[in-house]
């Protein structure tokens, strides 16, 4: 009982981690950019819920505010950010990434103040403890595992059958040719980075109930082990990116539950080294040619 | 006034001239064909038609619309469709959904009729269309590169190296495609290391060496023109 309750912390945080992978994959799949700045979109998510819920707006309301403030930042940074150097070498980008992350954080700082603040989790998820068949779980981790389950259900379909998701495999596949297909590459790159940082934040919603608090750097320790979970899973790969999450996830909890939770963090990273000096394509990532 | 219009284009690659003052048309219901040997800016030619590369000065007209400062995709809803050298299918994604990226620029309600039309043309990609294109031959995959290029309905199509790397009886097959493409009314220009093949087919050529074109002519004058046998032809 003990085991399946683990179990079910785990897949609570792997789910969330997979939800932020996920955006890491995808935009690294079309443009090879490790959006660094990806993280600090899940901490601008947690604050507009929360300060929109202070100021009284209905929590549902708050919700779909905080998750189209971040898609609309996401957007955003790539067209101010990272569309002017489409032509540049990938370190200027990266650099670039880099950047933005630390201005995030310390706007955020500014406008915010440094110190955590409270995050209203109750008034999104009302806090409960299901008793089934003598296992607890709580509703925060049912609903987190759901609505991501969902959340990726959604996504699959959206690439694998839509118009818009073809096209996007296409630019990541092959960016030239998706133009001879007549595909707008352009368009297509601000809709990756849309999607993805709709699932950010969502993530970010689901992170903050599950650990009620908003800080200016919480993103940036998040968007690391997500980064890890989409490099473990294989960078480039929306299955893989889900399958790392829930691993990494997984991974933490266990490591926890044998009374080392010091050394949460320090595994985490172990594994991204072990990946990255054994496979560093990840579990389910492409070989790495380049294209010429 | 031709189809395709392409006057005095000028193409750099950082300070490399690559191609240098090149004009040349293609009339509606043609084969053209610019022939020359490796290097000689055949596909940075086409690139630039399509947009992918740009003229520094020059002027690139389709039907009658300059498009030399056009985005690629726009050039392609003009119906202009360009098949890349070394045939670039998308390896991860299947072959029925390669041909649906084809009609990217087409309403949905013309994919269906699209496949079929594709289909008849080549009954092996039906064969395979639920198939991972990565894993086809690489004349199956040179007919996925042309199948795809057609559900845009082009008027103009653009072959770039359709042989290459590709077996003597699958290069016959592939030709005796574009002829059969060409009788349906589909104005073709190709380009070709193989310049036995291309002459054969084509109703004019260009020779070009390097970026520029020293030579142009009907099909069959160019395959019985001394210099043209000596450099392109093995004597």
């Amino acid at each position: 009982m003990l085991l399946l309750s683990q179990i079910i912390n785990g897949l609570q945080l792997g789910s969330i981690y997979a939800l932020v992978a996920l955006g890491y994959s995808m935009v690294y799949g079309i443009i090879m950019l490790l959006n660094f700045a990806h993280g600090d979109i899940i901490m601008v998510g947690g604050y507009v819920a929360m300060l929109t819920i202070a100021a009284g707006v209905h929590p549902l309301l708050a919700v779909v505010l905080a998750v189209l403030a971040c898609v609309l930042l996401g957007v955003v940074i790539d067209k101010v950010a990272y569309a002017p150097l489409r032509s540049s070498p990938r370190i200027s980008l990266l650099i670039t990434a880099i950047g933005v992350s630390f201005l995030l954080e310390n706007l955020a700082q500014n406008i915010w103040g440094a110190n955590a603040r409270p995050f209203p989790n109750s008034a999104i998820i009302k806090g409960a403890t299901l008793n089934i068949g003598g296992v607890h779980i709580g509703t925060t981790a049912i609903a987190t595992i759901v609505v991501s389950i969902l959340s990726m259900v959604v996504l699959t379909f959206l690439v694998q059958k839509t118009k818009r998701g073809k096209a996007m495999r296409a630019v990541s596949e092959d960016m030239g040719t998706a133009q001879l297909m007549g595909i707008n590459v352009n368009s297509t790159i601000t809709f990756t980075f849309a999607v993805g940082s709709a699932l950010a934040g969502i993530g970010s919603i689901l992170y903050c109930c599950t650990y009620p608090q908003v800080s200016p750097t919480m993103g940036s320790m998040l968007g690391l082990k997500a980064f890890v979970a989409a490099v473990l899973g294989g960078i480039g790969s929306i299955p893989g990116a889900m399958v790392g999450g829930f691993a990494i996830g997984m991974a933490e909890v266990l490591v926890r539950a044998v009374g080392l939770s010091d050394w949460t963090d320090g595994v985490v990273f172990a594994i991204l080294i072990v990946v990255l000096l054994f496979r560093p394509t990840g579990l389910m990532g492409r070989p790495m040619t380049e294209k010429v | 006034m031709a189809m395709l219009q392409v006057d005095s284009i000028n193409v750099f690659y950082g300070s490399i001239h690559a191609i240098k003052d090149v004009s040349f048309t293609v009339e509606k219901g043609e084969i053209v064909t610019l022939i020359g040997a490796n290097g000689a800016g055949k596909s940075t030619i086409l690139k630039t038609v399509s947009g992918l590369l740009r003229s520094r000065g020059g002027a690139i007209q389709f039907h009658d619309s300059p498009i030399s400062a056009a985005a690629p995709h726009k050039i392609v809803s003009m119906g202009l469709a360009h098949v890349p050298e070394g045939r670039h299918v998308f390896a991860q994604m299947t072959v029925e959904e390669n041909l649906e990226m084809g009609a990217y620029t087409r309403p949905q309600g013309e994919i269906a009729p699209g496949l079929e039309r594709v289909y008849a043309q080549f009954p092996r990609l039906k064969e395979r269309r639920k198939q991972v294109s990565g894993t086809l031959s690489g004349g199956e995959q040179q007919m996925l590169a042309m199948g795809r290029a057609l559900m845009s309905q082009p008027a103009l199509l653009m072959l770039d190296e359709p042989s290459m790397g590709l077996a003597p009886l699958m290069v016959e097959q592939i030709f005796d495609i574009v002829k059969e493409l060409h009788k349906d009314g589909v104005t073709v220009l190709l380009v070709e290391q193989n310049a036995q093949m291309a002459l054969s087919v084509a109703d004019r050529g260009y020779v070009l060496e390097t970026g520029k074109i020293v030579l142009t002519g009907n099909g069959k004058e160019l395959l019985e023109d001394d210099a043209v046998k000596k450099a392109y032809l093995g004597g």
